[in-house]
């Protein structure tokens, strides 16, 4: 016995180092990102959390200008509330954007992605298609969408003097039209009028539903044929199949998308709340008039109010969901 | 098909040397044809078939309608564009917006800035995010989840948080205020100064006559008057402390280096995903002949990855291509030209018209430069991209 533990003892002490080398490997691999985080990130994030408390001053606005700091503990934090209504509200209306962006977008790329899984013709064509946005519809090109009053002309009805801009006319489908046409379901006026928004934002939800559909892509090719094959003998219909086989298979990346949307869609420079803190960091149009800090302080506390709130919502959206998520393999 | 006619012998019709043609007794082709069409099964396929067509092509319409509207606007001459009837298909055809971007707005110089820093940092994304991704995805090491974390906190919090602190970084670029201290300048790190002891550092670098001219005169100066400042880059000749690095390269490949670039937490999480799915046997059978870690995943791993590499690549490629935010923090001046600074040039001087739709037309040139800065992006796209993207994706396993 005692040999027996001799012979033992020096084999597992190797694999033990083993494993040490290994973490040592993995340590090396991610040297990069520890590194730029601990020189670059964390130091960017202070400096960004100090601003926010404190008073800019220039030192000589020409050439290579210098700042001091000045304490003003939380005076921007309060200034961003009291001194402008507008960032409230736009607080409030990115909020509701978001609250309505985020299912739209997960629905109509799942719902895509499911399509293009299918076996059909062109169906090269069409991903190409569909993913054409992800590429191309970003940075500049969103700036230049924001502006294109030659798309709304053509998209409208055509005249080139349409007045506001927003009419009427130029929405695919009116509310009352939606409403006529459920009324006599049963289902609640919100429904229809969510569902009438999200057909005339159409153009919007395509364009930002891409990376979603490609990992629901990714994830409806993960799913093993066997398991499809297996229920159509048991006798289940493609409904059936979707939510009880497909729907729970691909929950993870619903929580994954889910999360990314919500990221996605505040970070975005269209979004709300962005453009207005943007205009207050550039001093553009609709920025406010700091009464203690200065504009550049004051948007960085804008920033950090909306971060912590963002934050907020998405973990508590993601400890909601996770508890519903379905995991086939418990490690790893 | 009746039980009769099945039991009927099949009926040799013809044969030669390797093939014969056997024709079985069966029902007429009218009760065939019927039995085929007339199901609810073929019915409910066809409908489903048709409705998914249409839903596909309008879709697909909705994507393209903007770049189609753009396309065809850049064509127009100024006088289409108050003209009523004239919706997609310019009556004037003209190419004047195209020789105008070429020839005034110096497409090709920006062209070239645009590339070098869009390949460079594409470059260095693709290899660091992918060493950072195969560390997570094949080496267990301790608070390898927390560190996972932080990699997805620089996706949450959204650059534009830190504008400032980003851009003040990277012009006075300083790592723990080394920079500084050889300038004689204070210390500081997390905002602590240790002015004293720079001084005597500083002091003493003055004695020994070593440094160079302009990095000596750039002494650390004292504290002005009384009132309490943060002690932070305070009161000290800024313009002289760290390294400008505002208007190059550098601020690019710095964050990609460290795999902190505009989006590159996703790709980290790409990329992991796929590691995760290359089974470890791979791995240990190099190790069993010798080879290294680093040696491993260069040799071994990388030539399997390269569909997602590509994906990535393409990624960072296109999103840096069309970016605003950083090329317009970190080259604030028109100094180096970029694609997308070319948009918000004023009106070249040959395009300027008196005519009534003057918005529409700027709008026209606008959407026309856009077109000019996404058309290589498009090639890129087409040529290989979207092949490898869908491939890359659909073997990467990111469900898994």
């Amino acid at each position: 016995m005692t040999e027996n533990k001799a012979l033992l003892k020096p084999k597992r002490k190797k694999i033990a180092s083993l494993d040490r080398r290994k973490a040592r490997a993995g340590w090396f691999f991610i040297l990069p990102f520890l590194i730029g985080f601990v020189l670059i990130y964390l130091p960017m994030v202070y400096e960004s959390l100090l601003m926010s408390f404190h008073k800019i001053n220039y030192v000589s606005e020409t050439g290579g200008a210098g700042y001091s700091l000045e304490y003003i503990g939380l005076g921007n934090y309060l200034d961003a509330f009291t001194a402008n209504q507008a960032f409230s509200q736009a607080l409030v209306s990115g909020l509701k954007q978001l609250a309505f962006d985020v299912p739209a977008i997960l629905i109509f790329s799942l719902f895509m992605a499911v399509m293009l899984n299918q076996k059909m013709a062109g169906r090269a064509v069409f991903r190409a298609i569909f993913f054409v946005p992800v590429i191309l519809s970003t940075g500049i090109m969103e700036t230049i969408a924001s502006s294109d009053i030659l798309f709304e002309n053509a998209d409208g009805s055509g005249g080139i003097d349409t007045g506001t801009g927003t009419s009427a006319s130029n929405d695919l489908v009116s509310v009352m039209d939606f409403e006529q046409l459920f009324a006599n379901m049963k289902v609640g006026t919100e429904i229809v009028s969510y569902v009438a928004t999200a057909v005339n934002n159409i153009f919007d939800i395509v364009n930002r539903s891409g990376v979603q559909m490609l990992i629901f892509l990714a994830a409806l090719q993960s799913i093993s044929p066997a398991i499809y094959e297996s229920c159509k003998i048991d006798g289940a219909t493609a409904w059936e199949t979707f939510w009880k086989i497909t729907f729970p298979m691909i929950s993870p990346m619903i929580l994954v998308n889910g999360v990314y949307t919500i990221i996605d869609a505040f970070t975005s420079s269209d979004n709300v709340v962005m453009s207005y803190i943007n205009g207050v960091y550039g001093g553009g149009p609709g920025a406010a008039t700091p009464s203690g800090g200065n504009a550049q302080s004051l948007a960085s506390a804008m920033y950090w109010i909306y971060f912590l709130m963002v934050i907020l919502i998405v973990a508590v959206i993601a400890s909601i969901f996770s508890a519903f998520v379905f995991y086939q393999r418990k490690n790893d | 098909m009746d039980s009769q006619n099945i039991e009927k012998k099949p009926v040799v019709k013809r044969e030669s040397k390797n093939k014969i043609k056997v024709d079985f007794d069966r029902s007429p082709l009218k009760d065939r044809l019927k039995a085929k069409f007339l199901s609810t099964y073929f019915l409910t396929k066809v409908i489903f078939t048709i409705f998914r067509l249409v839903l596909m092509v309008g879709i697909s319409y909705i994507v393209l309608f903007p770049f189609i509207t753009k396309i065809s606007g850049s064509f127009m001459a100024p006088e289409d564009f108050v003209d009523v009837t004239v919706l997609l298909i310019p009556k004037t055809f003209s190419i004047d917006i195209y020789r105008a971007i070429f020839t005034e707005l110096g497409y090709w110089e920006a062209f070239g800035n645009t590339f070098i820093l869009s390949f460079s940092t594409a470059l260095v994304q693709t290899f660091i995010c992918a060493l950072i991704g195969y560390g997570f995805a094949k080496f267990k090491f301790r608070f390898r989840g927390a560190i996972f974390m932080l990699v997805m906190l620089t996706m949450i919090i959204p650059h534009q948080t830190m504008r400032l602190s980003m851009d003040m970084q990277f012009r006075y670029f300083d790592i723990f205020g080394i920079v500084r201290l050889l300038k004689g300048g204070g210390i500081e790190f997390f905002g602590f100064n240790l002015a004293d002891i720079s001084e005597g550092v500083g002091d003493f670098f003055e004695k020994l006559n070593v440094l160079p001219d302009e990095i000596k005169f750039g002494r650390y100066m004292k504290q002005i008057g009384t009132q309490q400042v943060a002690q932070y880059r305070v009161d000290m000749d800024i313009t002289q402390a760290g390294i400008n690095l505002s208007g190059t390269y550098f601020p690019f490949i710095l964050l990609s280096l460290g795999g902190l670039a505009f989006k590159n937490g996703l790709y980290i999480f790409m990329l992991r995903q796929f590691f995760r799915g290359i089974p470890d046997e791979l791995e240990e059978s190099a190790y069993m002949d010798g080879a290294g870690t680093l040696r491993t995943f260069i040799q071994i791993i990388l030539p399997l990855s390269i569909p997602m590499m590509v994906t990535v690549f393409m990624f960072a490629f296109c999103w840096q291509w069309t970016d605003v935010f950083y090329t317009t923090m970190f080259f604030p001046t028109s100094a180096t030209p970029f694609l997308v600074k070319i948009v918000s040039l004023p009106t070249p001087a040959s395009l300027i018209t008196d005519f009534a739709g003057t918005d529409l037309y700027n709008t026209a040139i606008r959407n026309t430069c856009g077109l000019m800065i996404i058309l290589p992006l498009v090639l890129v796209y087409a040529i290989f991209g979207q092949r490898f993207l869908v491939q890359g994706i659909e073997h990467s396993g990111i469900a898994n």
